[in-house]
């Protein structure tokens, strides 16, 4: 994802992310809300974000270098696959009320308790990171500290595919450090690892990935509780799009043919290119032809902040530009236990904490409401009609918030 | 237990299946040499032979195609030895190159070919008719009514074929090879040949000189040929295998061969016609015996032709007519062109009473519409058709499994081309339909040597073909090598089984055994692989997850042919001597059942015979009598509810 | 030779499913008939699979011979089914009022039936439907009794054991007994003279 990067934590905070009793959080009608479902309405409508919240909950859905492989029918008309589905309709403002302190909430950013601009304090964290290496200081601090057992972190192989797994100390986490541009299976990992292991769980998600995450922990099948209570933390990142594994190995043949790549990177803003390095030079592929590799899904993503985690972290976007902040990270505390995570980090010292512009949350809250509208404006395309936005409700308050902005907008 | 084929009393009488009829024919005429390859419902005649090789002093051997076996064959009569070759309709159309030079060379000692043919292609990709053949390539044509005929027409085949040496094709069909009836036997001759094959004479020589099929020779040999389907149409006109039973002014006369005969006779008998209609049997059917069909043409204004397969007898016998208009007046003919029989698939007694009545006029109902009607009611409800699937056990299923899910993982619509053996039922439900393209032996994989050419206009999805082992040696050779000269993008995955096991465990080149029993060298399928220069990889399609494993990485590692040997023999392969390999069990409390998370994953996806779904107590369980311990269902099972225990 | 058929000829039809022996059963029965001097034509219906698919062999057993291996629709004069709903399939075709049955009452479910995509019928169902299609109809489970035995697949043979119970055709046990050492190695007739009795016991009173 083109985002922020891995790491960190701290001790287990109570009330992490509360459940308020039942609530309806798919609004689907009398479509059918199983694998049929998921593939008539996500799939094939190019929705699937990747994910893997339906993967290992069953034997008929695999997840294959990034893409949701629904291998074999099944006919049930209700299935968990669809009930944690980022993208079947969802009841957002449900899940903000289950998750969070409404008193927090800002339309734009979501729950909001704080905004810090940070780094890890470790040099050899910061250098293994691609921006500030504050996700995998907070991993790291969350494990150390017994907060949570393992935590799930995505990696990525040579061909930069990713893989999530579950790691349970400061040398994994170090070991999946750095950003990745195509989407992994983290929830896949941790409906795994939560099958099998008993201690409380961290995840490093993406927005879709904790939103998933939200649906899951809100209202899990009756089979499926257990396994919920052991999501301990969720360290989201922030995300503007991910990459097409194909089309990117294909852009990266016609760029550099069969030569070894060490690594790539997209830079942000006026940078705004793809920087593919080999063993010995810098290849800068202009952000167009990035953009082509860009998964459909993510144009009908409705959320750049990661809001359903308790601590949000992406690279620094500061008035003062992209060089000034280089290898800082901003970072988003959300829920309580997302307080107690930083607290801890500076009380540790494990992060180093940068004195932050007002001028930022405005700029975040800018590109959000960016990133909002452009969803609301392709979904509405899609489907053709203003007030069918597919998984998002339209009479969401934080939709009508935007949408009033817009029009406000349009009359000045 | 001896084989009846060796009773040797004269006039002894036995139940025998139309093929076991047609090998005692052969015997009774002397038959040295045997050859043919597989396929039903032919593949007994061969095997029968092969049982009784040693005690009648015979060459049998299954062949590694018909071609070759046409070949093999031709040998034995070459250097004047009875020879005979046996083959399903459309393996004629693989032997047919080297049909044509037989024919129009002719033969020494006497050459039979056996197509056994299935209309309505019951065990078949397609119906097909080789009779054509005979006209086109100029050789006599014997089609046998009952099994008795089936027995003395092979024998006489061989005297026919000694007489005017020309090679003769016998032709029978599923419900003569596969039916039985009685059947009295002759003598079994004794005979001592000896093989010689005499070349000191000149090309035009045909006993003595070079077998030479040159331009030059051309002309002469096709008119000795002509010369020789004269005989066979003068023979043809005394035959005793042409009969005729009726009036002697019949309002109808009905033309029938092969096993129509039968049909003709049950239909006129449950009609109450033999006053009214006349019965020509013609079991001469090419060259048509002229002076007796004229006769009885010119006694009947309708005329009813009978016949399974493509209108063969129906256009030659216009023909006829148009030629002799002048002696036997205007005929108005019924038969499979004019709608009075169906113009595809086989026929039977009851489609012969509604082409009868058509005719006629007459009118026949079996039984009472009330009942007819209940009947049909009762059926539809309580005997739903019983799919074809793969055996409790069978390897394919597990291969089929992988292959759909690894075209289904990588995710760009890749297809598989399927080939001929029980394997083809990949295209079924049972194999989870993931063959795509079916069609002759062989073709799988020429056709993914094609597609896998066609990246340079866009085409993207990947290609696999799968073959059996018997079927690789039989027409895969020759397209995999063509793939790997032209470079295709393709992988061929061979369903090792260890057998010809469709047809009933023919060995093959790949096995060490031969058609009687004796030790052979086996030909290794990785080797010739290997020898071609192809990347090979081999795997036990049981191993689930290190095959897919080995699949998905053929699939991404494009560019050239890949081979791909998945080894595990048949489920009924006499090697595993219906012994478990596993104890199979259910733990009931891990059973997910219909929930979601499972969904009934081993019964309603998987599917094997050898699993029962409990409806009453909502569980999986194993069928103790069908299910052969091969373990498979345990590694698909989500929760381990499956158990794969030691053997007892 | 004194003709002992019920009727001329005889339409006997033998159903069950690939792997029951069927083929087996039918050609003791018409090795039997001939055995007495009898004309019998057997056609078998089988789809390309070994195991699994429905059989079914058509015998035409008569004096004077020349019947099609095909029989006519409506023909039976008994259905002799390995398996229940193979029984109703047969009669859909061949059945006519005045037909008799032997039952196997022992289901082997198909595909679709253990997939889900079709249901096997209910056994009360199934005998129900079969009286009201039949004449005469017997049921037992041969299945079950062959078990006993050791193996199911002496379902076959004892059917032909029940079948000699009825009557119909000439089947003393000598004759059996004659064609089945001729048949199958000798350590197994013994076990087959067995079943075969089994299979007449099962019908009663002869």
């Amino acid at each position: 994802m083109n985002t922020i990067e891995s790491r960190s934590t701290q001790r287990k905070l109570v009330d992490g992310m509360q459940i308020n009793g039942e609530v309806n959080l798919n609004k689907g009608g009398k479509s059918p809300q199983g694998q049929q479902g998921i593939n008539t309405k996500v799939l094939k409508q190019g929705l699937c974000t990747g994910c893997a919240a339906c993967v290992d909950l069953c034997p008929s859905t695999e997840y294959y270098k990034d893409n949701i492989i629904l291998l074999h029918e099944c006919d049930l008309v209700r299935g968990r696959c669809y009930d944690y589905c980022p993208r079947t309709p969802t009841d957002f403002e449900a899940l903000r009320r289950a998750l969070f302190d409404p008193r927090d909430m800002i339309p734009e950013l979501g729950a909001f308790k704080g905004l810090y601009m940070t780094r890890a304090a470790d040099k050899a964290v910061r250098t293994g990171a691609q921006h500030g290496g504050t996700v995998t200081a907070l991993v790291q601090l969350a494990l150390g500290e017994g907060l949570i057992d393992e935590a799930v972190l995505s990696d990525h192989d040579e061909q930069f595919l990713s893989t999530a797994q579950a790691v349970v100390d400061g040398d994994g986490v170090f070991g999946s450090a750095g950003s990745k541009f195509v989407v992994s299976p983290t929830v896949s990992a941790f409906t795994r690892s939560s099958q099998i292991n008993p201690g409380k769980i961290g995840v490093v998600a993406t927005p879709c990935q904790a939103l998933a995450l939200a649906k899951m922990k809100v209202n899990p099948a009756l089979e499926d509780e257990i396994r919920m209570e052991k999501l301990g933390l969720v360290i989201g990142l922030f995300c503007g799009w991910a990459l097409d594994w194909r089309r990117l190995q294909n852009l990266l043949q016609e760029k550099v043919g069969d030569t070894w790549i060490a690594g790539i990177d997209i830079l942000p803003s006026k940078h705004a290119c793809m920087e593919v390095y080999t063993e010995d030079k810098t290849i800068k592929v202009p952000i167009q032809e990035v953009t082509t590799c860009v998964r459909e899904n993510c144009s009908y993503c409705f959320d750049m902040t990661c809001e359903f985690s308790d601590i949000s972290v992406g690279s620094a976007r500061s008035s003062e530009g992209w060089d000034v902040d280089k290898g800082w990270n901003q970072v988003i505390v959300r829920t309580a236990l997302g307080e107690k995570l930083i607290a801890r980090a500076r009380e540790k010292g494990v992060l180093e904490f940068k004195e932050i512009q007002d001028t930022n949350i405005e700029k975040l809250k800018k590109a959000s409401v960016g990133k909002k509208r452009a969803c609301l404006l392709n979904l509405a395309k899609k489907t053709g009609s203003r007030d069918d936005l597919v998984y998002i409700d339209p009479e969401d308050p934080v939709v009508q918030y935007i949408r009033t902005l817009s029009s406000m907008q349009q009359l000045n | 237990m001896s084989s009846i084929l060796l009773e040797n009393k004269k006039g002894f009488e036995a139940l025998l299946m139309g093929n076991d009829a047609i090998s005692r024919g052969a015997l009774e005429a002397g038959v040295s040499v045997v050859t043919g390859y597989p396929g039903t419902p032919s593949s007994e005649i061969v095997e029968q032979l092969a049982k009784v090789a040693h005690a009648r002093n015979l060459y049998v051997e299954w062949s590694v195609n018909e071609k070759v076996a046409m070949e093999v064959a031709a040998a034995g009569s070459y250097a004047r030895l009875r020879s005979m070759c046996v083959m399903k309709q459309v393996g004629v159309n693989v032997a047919a190159d080297s049909l044509l030079h037989i024919a129009e060379y002719g033969i020494r000692g006497a050459m039979v070919l056996v197509s056994c043919e299935d209309p309505g292609a019951l065990s078949s990709t397609n119906e097909g008719d080789s009779r054509p053949y005979a006209k086109m390539m100029e050789f006599p044509l014997l089609e046998p009514g009952d099994f008795q005929e089936a027995k003395d027409m092979a024998k006489w085949a061989f005297e026919l074929s000694e007489d005017i040496r020309s090679i003769i094709m016998l032709r029978s069909v599923t419900r003569l090879s596969h039916a039985s009836g009685n059947v009295t036997m002759g003598e079994l001759p004794v005979v001592s040949p000896g093989a010689r094959f005499e070349c000191s004479g000149t090309p035009m020589d045909q006993m003595i000189g070079p077998i030479l099929a040159f331009p030059t020779l051309i002309d002469s040999q096709r008119r000795r040929q002509l010369e020789k389907l004269s005989k066979a149409a003068a023979a043809f006109e005394k035959s005793p295998f042409n009969t005729y039973t009726g009036p002697e002014k019949p309002e109808l006369l009905i033309i029938a061969s092969s096993a129509c005969q039968l049909y003709v006779r049950e239909a006129l008998s449950i009609l109450d016609l033999w006053s009214r209609v006349g019965l020509l049997k013609l079991g001469t059917t090419w060259p048509l015996p002229q002076k007796l069909l004229g006769k009885h043409l010119s006694i009947n204004e309708r005329v009813l032709i009978v016949e399974e397969g493509t209108p063969f007898l129906e256009d030659n016998i216009k023909v006829l007519a148009a030629e002799n208009a002048k002696q036997v007046g205007i005929k108005t003919f019924f038969g499979r062109k004019d709608g009075t029989l169906p113009p595809v698939n086989e026929l039977n007694p009851d489609l012969l009473i509604n082409g009868i009545n058509h005719i006629l006029g007459t009118t026949y109902q079996p039984v009472s519409d009330a009942y007819s009607s209940k009947a049909k009611r009762i059926t539809a409800v309580g005997a739903p058709d019983r799919e074809l699937t793969f055996c409790p056990g069978c390897p394919h299923r597990a291969s089929f499994w992988l292959i759909h899910d690894v075209f289904k993982l990588d995710n760009r619509s890749g297809f598989l081309c399927g080939d001929i053996g029980c394997y083809s039922l990949g295209a079924a439900p049972c194999g989870f339909s993931t063959i795509k393209i079916l069609q002759a032996m062989g073709s799988g994989t020429g056709m993914a040597s094609g597609f896998g050419k066609l990246d340079q206009f866009g085409m993207e999805q990947p290609v696999m073909a799968v073959c059996g082992d018997s079927t690789f040696f039989h027409a895969v050779m020759p397209a995999l090598v063509n793939a790997v000269h032209n470079q295709s993008d393709m992988i061929l995955t061979v369903l090792d089984n260890s057998g010809t096991a469709m047809t009933g465990f023919q060995p093959h080149p790949g096995t060490p055994v031969g058609a009687t029993g004796i030790s052979l060298p086996m030909v290794d399928i990785e080797k010739l692989c290997r020898a071609m220069g192809i990347q090979v990889e081999v795997s036990d399609p049981f191993d689930l997850k290190g095959t897919r494993k080995i699949m998905l990485d053929l699939l991404e590692n494009g560019g050239s042919p890949r081979v791909l040997i998945l080894k595990q023999p048949c489920a009924l392969s006499p090697g595993k001597k219906g012994e478990k390999k596993f104890e199979m069990s259910i733990d009931e409390t891990l059973c997910l059942a219909d929930q979601c998370g499972c969904n009934r994953f081993c019964t309603r996806v998987f599917k094997c015979p050898g699993l029962i779904w409990n409806t009453e107590k909502k569980i999986t369980q194993i069928d103790e009598v069908l299910c052969v311990g091969c373990g498979v269902c345990a590694d698909i099972c989500p929760t381990g509810a499956i158990i794969a225990g030691e053997a007892r | 030779m004194e003709n002992a058929l019920k009727c001329d000829p005889y339409n006997l039809i033998i159903a069950g499913v690939g792997g029951q022996g069927n083929v087996l059963a039918s050609r003791v029965v018409g090795d039997m008939m001939i055995h007495q001097g009898y004309k019998v034509t057997i056609g078998e219906t089988f789809g390309a699979s070994q195991r699994g698919g429905s059989v079914m062999s058509h015998l035409r057993i008569s004096a004077r011979g020349g019947f099609s291996p095909q029989m006519p629709k409506g023909k039976a004069n008994m259905v002799v089914a390995l398996e229940p709903m193979e029984a109703i399939r047969v009669l859909g075709t061949y059945g006519n009022p005045q037909v008799k049955m032997l039952c196997n009452t022992r289901p082997i479910q198909s595909v679709g039936v253990i997939c889900g995509d079709q249901v096997y019928p209910e056994a009360k169902q199934i005998v129900q439907w079969i009286e009201s299609l039949t004449a005469d109809a017997k049921f037992f489970d041969t299945t079950h009794e062959a078990a006993k035995l050791g193996n199911p697949i002496f379902g076959n043979i004892m059917a032909v054991g029940a079948l000699a119970a009825t009557g119909d055709l000439p089947m003393s046990l000598k004759v059996f007994k004659d064609i089945i050492s001729k048949k199958i190695p000798a350590d197994k007739v013994e076990v087959n003279l067995k079943a075969y009795q089994i299979g007449r016991s099962l019908i009663g009173n002869r």
